[in-house]
């Protein structure tokens, strides 16, 4: 490689004003070496151009992010059209989109330092990266993957179901009577290790609780509060299990379930 | 945002989805890692359309679809976008023997062998590439997505096509059989 192939690509792509242009096809008509040089880079530039492939979008990806733009950008009419039940995948991909983009629209207003870390000297920076990784499963699992493998809010069918399959177990409270709804978990992965991720609603957010045992050395009661992407994020640590709470729904709804949740661990 | 912001958006962004994929594909290079990017992105798009101030929305999606491969892959597989320099230099190095230019002519390769050369680029040169050859920017709009100066992006293009180059020539595809 030398100087010349910079000029020759640039002459290639079109990237030459007309007075170097001019003064390069010159110096091509003059030297046979340097022609036959921009003959070679030209036939690679056609071969690429022609031969790689062009990856096309798959229709699920395309069908998932159509129908989260298509739900209504307003939280309240979100709601309204959000299905009580959710009993297909269809249903489940436009409600959950609704209720996607209306958060993601109106947190663009809220200052995360505010509502950022509550012990921040109590974490590490491994915390953050796995808040963040919590994040991504919970939005894959809005939009892509199968959101729940067990559906069910029947506690009694999603616990034995988990524990069949996970080597501790979560625990698993249908909390219908307090405002949120068990729709079903499934398995999920969090730092490399197996997790258990109940999915449950409120109104129409979902919210993703990632249960995993604890690291041996964790301090138990630690709590961490933050906004990771525009998701509000709660990490508790108790009974020996790291709870992951993720969701759009608002800081104090989140706060509830956490609260309803994490007191059953380890009874 | 309103509903005519968010139609606004899937009008603007949509039509692109396949560049989109394209590039995220080509960074990641696993089908399934590209449509978790490519979410990412569109939720961060989404998030920052506001910003957006008209004009051709792919580099600006492109943009943004660059930096969450990149950051994915920072977060899952760091070692691919932290190439040092002098590693670049080796790679260049091993093409680098001088000889006639007949040496570099291609020959006839196929798809596969095109794709999988291309693949094997450092992830600056492949970028580069990418963006080039499959997306056909310009280099002012490279360097604005990818956040160097054109100098940059020319050199990065042109060691990329060399890199291809040899890596396509008779004797290489030989050896590799």
């Amino acid at each position: 490689m030398n100087d010349d192939d910079l000029w020759l690509d640039a002459l290639l792509d079109d990237e030459l004003d007309a007075a170097a242009s001019v003064a390069l096809q010159r110096r091509l008509a003059a030297e046979p070496a340097l022609q036959r040089r921009f003959d070679e880079r030209r036939a690679l530039r056609d071969a690429v151009r022609t031969q790689a492939t062009r990856h096309a979008a798959p229709e699920a990806l395309r069908a998932n992010l159509e129908a989260m733009l298509a739900a209504p950008a307003r939280a309240n009419v979100a709601r309204e059209r959000a299905p009580r039940r959710l009993r297909g995948a269809l249903p489940w991909a436009t409600g959950i989109g609704g209720a996607l983009v209306a958060t993601l629209c109106t947190l663009v207003a809220v200052d995360p330092a505010a509502l950022g870390w509550h012990r921040g000297d109590a974490l590490t920076s491994q915390q953050t990266a796995e808040a963040s990784e919590a994040v991504s499963a919970h939005t894959r699992a809005l939009l892509v993957d199968h959101p729940i493998e067990v559906a069910s809010s029947d506690q009694h069918t999603v616990r034995p179901w988990l524990s069949a399959r996970l080597n501790f177990v979560p625990p698993v409270v249908d909390l219908v009577a307090q405002g949120y709804p068990l729709v079903g978990a499934r398995r999920d992965v969090l730092s490399g290790e197996t997790a258990a991720a109940l999915v449950y609603r409120h109104g129409a957010h979902v919210i993703s609780v990632f249960v995993r045992p604890a690291e041996a050395n964790a301090p138990a009661g630690v709590e961490a509060t933050r906004v990771v992407r525009g998701f509000n994020v709660i990490e508790r640590t108790q009974g020996g299990l790291a709870f992951c709470f993720v969701s759009d729904v608002n800081p104090a709804d989140l706060r509830a379930l956490a609260d309803l949740v994490t007191p059953l661990a380890g009874k | 945002m309103t509903d005519d912001g968010q139609e606004r958006f899937a009008a603007s962004v949509l039509p692109h989805l396949d560049a989109a994929f394209n590039l995220a594909r080509w960074l990641v290079r696993d089908a399934h890692d590209a449509q978790d990017v490519v979410q990412d992105a569109l939720v961060r798009a989404l998030r920052h359309f506001d910003g957006f101030r008209g004009g051709d929305p792919r580099p600006w999606l492109l943009a943004i679809v660059r930096n969450a491969a990149f950051a994915w892959l920072g977060a899952r597989r760091p070692n691919e976008i932290e190439v040092p320099d002098d590693e670049l230099d080796a790679t260049l190095a091993v093409g680098a023997q001088p000889g006639d230019p007949e040496s570099l002519a291609i020959r006839r390769a196929e798809r596969r062998e095109i794709d999988a050369a291309i693949a094997a680029l450092p992830i600056a040169f492949r970028e580069a590439l990418v963006l080039r050859e499959l997306e056909e920017l310009s280099y002012r709009e490279i360097a604005r997505i990818t956040d160097v100066p054109i100098g940059t992006v020319m050199s990065r293009l042109s060691r990329a096509r060399h890199l291809l180059a040899v890596a396509l020539r008779p004797e290489a595809t030989r050896s590799l059989a």
